[in-house]
């Protein structure tokens, strides 16, 4: 242990004896590249089972249901989906009167950084400490103990993305992970899933750092905190850029100086890390749309878009992903003008991406019912929607704005065997999930003792 | 044939109108917000949530804001006098549900300080947040979506040890809204950000042990003068009605010894003690059932929020309930959302609660407790009632049709006026759609 720092100091040493004898047409430096992935993944599929559910009520995740139908999950994967399969060596599950969908996806949630007991100790969600804190990555703040995992697990949750706070215009980084209980944080890490970087739009940052008399204290403070950003980041990815192009011409540059918080940055300049963005009004989604294209990045998913309804067609034109709440509203000024056909109404357009999220270890737990309200309620207004529409916004549309539409999602073949059966129509008041599988392995049963976890921090509680 | 049935009822109706006509001006004079005329509900599916239970192809009879006449499809006369009939179609009719423990029409906006009225620094037991009630603040509509009709405000007080009391309205939406003032003392225990819980208890043990010997020293003066003398504060007032068993006492706490605690309080000075959270409730349950307490709790806080809380499960609910213990529905959130409890109730019955007791938890219940005239579809009662498209807890039910005090209030709410606006065809900008 004691050698560890003194390891580190010689190979500070070496650097800087290496950037002291700099000098062009000279013998080349090692070249400095950014480790992008220092925290890596150690998540390990737990027992899989090769499985046939038959004559279920299938919701697939892009648009369509199949009644009566059977499902094959093998070797962790989605291998048929079908009426009257067969298959040899597998177990067979009968799913007569159940509905099977694809594992339930949050793209908002903060388990783990607010987890419960909310005691101060473990408050450690967002680092309100400066207006831009790109350089916090919410994974650093995990507490894998969070009793809230394993419930929303039981309410069929197989992925989710743990996003920082929402006090700063830039909040870190946020983490994709898998549902699977665990005691480190990269034992949940979703293999090869990209960063998100928190922002926020509106009244959080202005209201946190106007009481204390800094900027921003307004909504075009704000503005000029995330310009500012994105131009020093332009600079230093342009550093960077010119740093490998002479590097590949033979020169010796010597490498930008290293700054973690314009690492996040030039992430998402570079098309790497996806932007997730706090913002619940219009007119704000419409301008952060605008910086997006000012400096060359996508504006990514917008959450909390209470608003969204009324720039829809904007919002599909240019791709966004919209987060939304089916109904919470009134808590503050920005989200006054809820109506629960928002998501209906983002859905409507061609191209769009509606999610249903929650950022809420209650309402994580039943995201099915959440996503069902708006159904139910779109109906009731004249929307014609159907349970296999309602399945997009909280499975294959979440999957899209994490990126990883390629890997889960929906009931593919090829696609991880993330599957939740369920004792009925998922988007009924009773509903809950039986089964809940995560590339094929079993991580939740509700009439099985063994397939319920239970955190270290519940284990002897009295 | 049914059809024919109300043809006939309906002019008959026509000629009962001019007999009715001359109480209906009476009571406008008198009542204000009291239904004129008088309406038959025909052929629904009604829950008494009374000893009757649930009545198929029945008939509810409205008159005055009050039901006047129940009839099970068997008793059904031939001839209904009313001056107006709803068939229901063999839909479902349930009391008005009413909401507790949240500050609706004392809140507009949670951040805009200016529009809360539910606290005070200087709130005391006496604190009245009635005063402030605004019948036209924007979530009233909203919540009648939830089938809500009545509700018992609470405010969340200041620094003192009791939080004030609340009162119950009526979600007409009118300015007669408010059905009683001040109608139980809040105090809120538990585990304290500094300082020790047992400070609370203790403070309020001694507030009932002064109280209590003020009290015995005047019955004991023999001076009839004497007594009169000195009134007691306005304070102590409450304190002593609390201690006549006149007032309840709404009671916030979640661990167990403090559940413990205050069911010995009930007993020493013999209050009407009410639980509300009581996330530990489970581990007493017997204790909290044989001294016949209600609890006041929400069906999905089933996270350890608290280490006062490590009992939080989305079954205790059904666990109370099956040991007799009077339980009501709580939000889990503010007022804002309050009209998703029907949809509580649902998520209860999914983890073990019996349907009836779901329905009881939303409207008897409360009722008996806050001693509201309503909660239960019976002679007598006032007409607060809801007629469903469906299973009232289900997601995919609407309301179909409300009344609160026999007369019939819409659901639509702002949100419907902001979808209309954005969801209409039209050249012009939105501004213009009205």
């Amino acid at each position: 242990m004691n050698k560890t720092p003194m390891k580190l100091s010689l190979v500070v040493a070496a650097v800087s004896l290496s950037l002291t004898a700099c000098l062009p047409n000279e013998k080349q430096d090692a070249k400095v590249t950014i480790n992008k992935n220092p925290f890596p993944s150690t998540y390990k599929v737990l027992p899989q089972q090769n499985i046939l559910f038959t004559n279920a009520t299938v919701l697939i995740g892009t648009g369509e249901r199949l009644d009566n139908a059977d499902v094959l999950i093998m070797d962790g994967k989605i291998k048929q989906v079908g009426i009257d399969l067969t298959a040899t060596d597998v177990k067979t599950i009968d799913a007569q009167g159940k509905w099977i969908t694809p594992g339930i996806i949050d793209v908002h949630s903060h388990l783990g950084v607010y987890p419960s007991p909310g005691v101060e100790s473990h408050a450690d969600g967002n680092e309100m400490t400066s207006p831009n804190t790109s350089e916090v990555w919410a994974e650093h703040s995990i507490w894998p103990q969070d009793p809230g995992f394993q419930a929303a697990r039981a309410g069929g949750i197989t992925t989710l993305q743990i996003l920082p706070g929402s006090a700063n215009l830039f909040g870190g980084r946020g983490v994709t992970l898998r549902n699977v209980p665990s005691h480190t944080m990269q034992g949940m890490k979703f293999i090869d899933a990209p960063y998100g970087l928190k922002m926020a739009c509106g009244e959080n940052p202005k209201r946190v750092y106007g009481k204390r008399k800094q900027t921003p204290s307004t909504r075009m403070g704000n503005v000029a905190g995330y310009r500012a950003a994105w131009t020093e980041a332009t600079e230093y990815k342009r550093a960077w850029n010119k740093y490998d192009s002479d590097y590949v011409a033979g020169k010796n540059p010597q490498a930008p100086v290293r700054d973690l918080e314009l690492d996040t940055l030039m992430g998402v300049l570079d098309g790497e890390i996806l932007i997730h963005n706090h913002c619940y009004k219009a007119e704000e989604m419409v301008v952060m749309i605008d910086i997006g294209k000012e400096f060359n990045y996508h504006s990514g998913t917008f959450h909390h878009g209470i608003e969204a309804y009324k720039i829809a067609d904007k919002l599909a034109e240019n791709a966004n992903c919209v987060a939304m709440w089916p109904d919470w509203w009134g808590f503050k000024m920005e989200a006054y003008d809820m109506i629960e056909e928002n998501v209906a109404m983002v859905d409507a357009v061609r191209n769009s991406c509606a999610i249903v999220h929650s950022d809420s270890s209650t309402t994580i737990q039943r995201l099915n019912q959440e996503a069902g309200k708006v159904l139910y309620r779109a109906n009731d207004n004249g929307f014609n929607l159907k349970a296999e529409d309602a399945i997009k916004w909280i499975t294959a549309n979440a999957a899209k704005s994490l990126g990883i539409n390629d890997k889960t999602g929906s009931l593919e073949a090829g696609k991880n065997a993330d599957v939740v059966l369920w004792n009925s129509n998922p988007f009924s008041v009773y509903a809950q999930a039986e089964q809940v599988f995560v590339d094929g392995a079993k991580v939740y049963d509700r009439f099985d003792e063994k397939y319920q976890a239970k955190s270290d921090f519940m284990l002897g509680q009295e | 044939m049914k059809r024919l049935k109300q043809i006939k009822l309906n002019k008959l109706n026509l000629t009962l109108n001019s007999l009715m006509k001359v109480s209906a001006v009476a009571l406008t004079l008198v009542g204000g917000a009291v239904q004129a005329k008088s309406m038959a509900i025909i052929n629904a599916t009604v829950y008494t949530v009374a000893s009757q239970g649930v009545l198929e192809q029945a008939t509810v009879i409205i008159d005055q804001g009050k039901i006047t006449e129940i009839y099970s499809k068997q008793n059904t006369p031939e001839n209904i006098q009313a001056d107006e009939t709803i068939d229901a179609k063999g839909r479902i009719l349930t009391p008005g549900f009413i909401g507790t423990m949240n500050a609706l029409g004392l809140v507009e906006v949670g951040a805009v300080a200016r529009t809360q009225d539910g606290s005070d620094d200087k709130a005391d037991i006496t604190f009245d947040a009635s005063l402030a009630f605004n019948p036209k603040s924007t979530l009233i509509a909203y919540t009648r979506k939830g089938g809500i009709t009545s509700n018992i405000v609470a405010p969340n007080g200041g620094d003192k040890l009791f939080a004030g009391q609340t009162f119950a309205v009526d979600l007409s939406g009118e300015f007669t809204s408010i059905i009683e003032k001040q109608n139980a003392v809040l105090v809120y225990l538990g585990s304290e950000s500094k300082g020790s819980r047992a400070q609370r208890l203790q403070a309020l043990d001694h507030k009932f042990a002064d109280a209590q010997k003020v009290l015995a020293k005047q019955a004991n003066k023999k001076d009839d003068k004497d007594k009169e003398a000195k009134e007691p504060k306005r304070d102590e007032q409450v304190i002593n009605a609390l201690l006549a068993g006149d007032k309840p006492l709404l009671a916030y706490a979640d661990r167990a010894t403090d559940l413990l605690a205050l069911l010995a309080l009930k007993k020493k000075y013999g209050l009407d003690l009410i639980l509300v959270s009581a996330s530990d409730a489970v581990l007493v349950v017997d204790e909290i059932a044989a001294a016949n307490v209600p609890v006041i709790l929400s069906s999905i806080e089933n996270l350890p929020s608290s280490f006062d809380s490590l009992h939080a499960s989305l079954t205790n609910m059904a666990t109370l309930a099956k040991a007799g213990v009077k339980v009501i529905l709580a939000p889990k959130g503010g007022a804002h959302n309050l009209n998703q409890l029907r949809f509580d109730a649902g998520i209860a019955v999914a983890n073990g609660l019996p349907k009836a007791d779901a329905l009881s938890a939303l409207t008897a219940n409360v009722a008996d407790v806050f001693k509201l005239n309503s909660g239960r579809i019976v002679v007598g009662k006032n007409a607060d009632l809801v007629l469903w498209s469906a299973d009232p807890f289900e997601l995919s039910t609407k309301v179909d049709s409300m009344w609160i005090n026999g007369i019939q209030v819409s659901t639509k709410s702002r949100q419907d006026a902001l979808r209309d606006r954005y969801t209409g065809k039209t050249n012009m900008p939105r501004a213009y759609s009205k």
